[in-house]
């Protein structure tokens, strides 16, 4: 087209064309700069190109407005809705870094999350708990009982027809296992306990009875475990034993249940919100609680895979377990006082 | 607080009045069920295909003692289930690799940006929706029924969720308060107005207001779309010509159009029928179709017929 009939076309133009003739440039290369931030994300753009993106992105964002008033061009409209979109999901992708992001869930996030879930950490400690003394009870009237509630894999020859002799060598072995073989257990057991953690919370949304369920069988095992060995004249070593990861580990599972817990109170108990509303509220405290959760368990593994085996001193197990427990608790009453609500 | 609403046209979820803090609403497409669960089927083999080819690899070279390959692959396994899609999802802005594939991706539902709060929930709640019973499901034969039936249930009644809400939320999704969407397309397509031969002195055919008063934005839409895609086989042709009849006799047009002509007629046709109704709504007289001389009453009720058949 020559200049000159490119002219006479611009006068000629309908409003609308000509609206889009003087923006179609900008539209065009907000396009461009959209696909290479797609591509390649906002952090391999240039200074120039990042402030142009933005810009841009709010030239069409009026253009959309303004073509859907003036302008009944379908495809046009249609392009601009893409474009916008496209240009919306680039401008509005999450800026966060990884780093920062984990710098204030650890000093602010988890220990305000923990704080303000003191009802469903209640439930969740109370699950473990009331599943213990059912155990321990149950037990203490019919040792067959400790067949039905432990799983074969997890007693290990350690039944209630053991002997008092072999039931104190589980507690206090160095000879089966290698330094080597302790990191493996390690990763195994973090593993396991992280997927049965995760398990625990995910089940809370159907309103927080199946993580109680889990939550009281593991209780069950426990209590049913300590009536085992506190009738063969053990239970201080056990306590020794258990206590080095197991108040970390524990009490992760119970982090898990309060996690489950406060959803499925959400779902339950939505008080004024819609049942969804107040699931998408508390469930922001329950994702941090699960994360506590993820921590405590790889804590625990670590310490359950190489400290248990490497300390065989009962006094020194309850010092450590039990100082691990006050090093959470502090940590979780004391940190974040200061900053804002997160 | 949600303005969003969801309509349906031909199978196609739409998701309107989405407000970005622009203040101007756009709309996005509800990804369909098939393309995520394509998405999860094609991660699924993607994360567990690595870990393998991974594992082969290092066996092959045999460097890693026993136990540190066990640790290696007990790792691996965890962090393809939760945190390889936490990650995916805050690196890649709401996109997994199987979701980059079939052009899917994770917005916030309230027209925030997606925060790391929102991947984390929506992914943690992939553990019961997911991955469990998948694995039970593996199981399912060491059960007794009463326990298959009791997964069977389970794996189900989660499937099902999506079906079951307006937006396609998995549990995760209400959880966390995202929508899966497909990812827009944007084609600019030429102006029609631009493809007009004439201009408006040297215009060929030319129409009054008693011509351009007939029909409204829609049936001018349903010409764009006929105008969009030129004809190319003879039977194309014959419904163009169909079509001209049709506006001829709706409008009561004088002349005669010849059969060379057809095209240049419909674009004109278009482009002045453009002009016009652009110019009566922008003095607020809004003709949605044509039965907008009926009245506001049935002004509103569309003609999916319409006078201009589709081609």
């Amino acid at each position: 087209m020559t200049v000159a009939a490119n002219t006479i076309a611009e006068d000629d133009a309908i409003r609308s064309a000509r609206f889009r003739k003087e923006r179609e440039d900008g539209w065009k290369r907000l396009d461009t700069l959209v696909t290479t931030a797609e591509k390649r994300g906002v952090q391999g753009m240039s200074y120039e190109d990042t402030l142009a993106l933005a810009s841009l992105y709010r030239q069409a964002m009026n253009s959309l407005s303004v073509a859907r008033a003036i302008s009944m061009d379908r495809a046009l409209l249609r392009y601009l809705e893409a474009l916008c979109a496209r240009a919306y999901l680039v401008v509005y992708a999450p800026q966060e870094s990884v780093t920062g992001v984990l710098g204030r869930l650890f000093t602010h996030g988890i220990p305000q999350a923990a704080r303000r879930s003191g009802t469903a950490l209640f439930i969740g400690f109370l699950a473990m708990m009331l599943g213990a003394f059912t155990g321990y009870m149950l037990y203490l009237q019919d040792p067959a009982w400790f067949f039905t509630f432990v799983p074969g894999g997890l007693a290990d020859g350690r039944t209630p027809s053991a002997s008092t002799e072999y039931l104190r060598r589980t507690l206090f072995d160095t000879s089966t296992r290698s330094s080597e073989a302790l990191g493996l257990f390690a990763s195994y057991l973090f593993s396991h306990n992280t997927q049965v953690a995760i398990l625990t919370f995910a089940l809370g949304i159907f309103v927080t009875l199946p993580s109680f369920i889990l939550t009281y069988y593991n209780g069950l095992i426990l209590g049913a475990f300590f009536a085992m060995f506190a009738q063969a004249g053990l239970g201080y070593e056990l306590l020794g034993w258990l206590s080095i990861h197991g108040v970390t580990e524990l009490s992760a599972i119970c982090v898990a249940c309060a996690g489950g817990a406060q959803m499925g109170l959400a779902v339950l108990l939505p008080g004024n919100q819609t049942r969804r509303a107040a699931l998408r509220d508390r469930g922001r405290d329950a994702v941090k609680l699960m994360i506590l959760a993820g921590l405590m368990l790889i804590v625990a593994a670590v310490v359950e895979g190489f400290l248990r085996q490497l300390v065989q001193s009962t006094e020194l197990r309850l010092v450590i377990g039990w100082g691990l427990g006050l090093m959470w608790l502090a940590w979780l009453l004391l940190s974040g006082r200061d900053g804002p609500r997160s | 607080m949600t303005t969003t609403t969801v309509t349906k046209r031909h199978g196609l979820r739409r998701l309107e009045n989405y407000l970005p803090p622009e203040g101007v609403p756009i709309a996005f497409d509800i990804a369909g069920l098939g393309a995520r669960f394509g998405a999860q089927f094609l991660d699924i083999l993607i994360t567990f295909g690595s870990v393998l080819a991974l594992v082969w690899f290092l066996a092959w070279l045999d460097l890693l003692g026993w136990s540190a390959f066990v640790t290696l692959f007990v790792l691996l396994i965890f962090f393809v289930r939760i945190p390889y899609y936490v990650l995916a999802e805050l690196v890649w802005n709401g996109r997994t690799l199987g979701k980059r594939m079939v052009r899917i991706r994770v917005i916030s539902a309230d027209g925030t940006r997606l925060t790391p709060y929102q991947v984390t929930a929506r992914n943690l709640m992939k553990e019961v929706e997911v991955f469990t019973p998948i694995t039970l499901l593996f199981g399912a034969a060491n059960f007794q029924w009463p326990v298959t039936i009791a997964i069977f249930i389970w794996t189900f009644g989660t499937l099902f969720v999506p079906l079951f809400n307006k937006r396609r939320q998995r549990l995760g999704d209400m959880v966390a308060g995202t929508l899966v969407v497909d990812q827009p397309k944007a084609v600019l397509m030429p102006d029609l107005t631009e493809a007009a031969t004439g201009t408006a002195k040297s215009a060929r055919f030319d129409f009054d207001p008693s011509h351009l008063g007939i029909y409204g934005r829609y049936e001018l839409q349903v010409l764009e779309q006929i105008l969009r895609e030129p004809p190319k086989t003879p039977e194309a042709r014959t419904r163009i010509t169909e079509v001209v009849k049709t506006i001829l006799a709706k409008i009561d047009y004088p002349e005669h159009v010849a059969h060379a002509e057809e095209w240049d007629f419909l674009l004109e046709f278009y482009r002045q029928q453009r002009e016009y109704l652009e110019s009566r709504h922008l003095f607020g007289d809004s003709r949605e179709n044509k039965f907008h001389s009926r009245g506001p009453g049935d002004g509103s009720t569309k003609n999916p017929g319409g006078q201009t058949p589709r081609t």
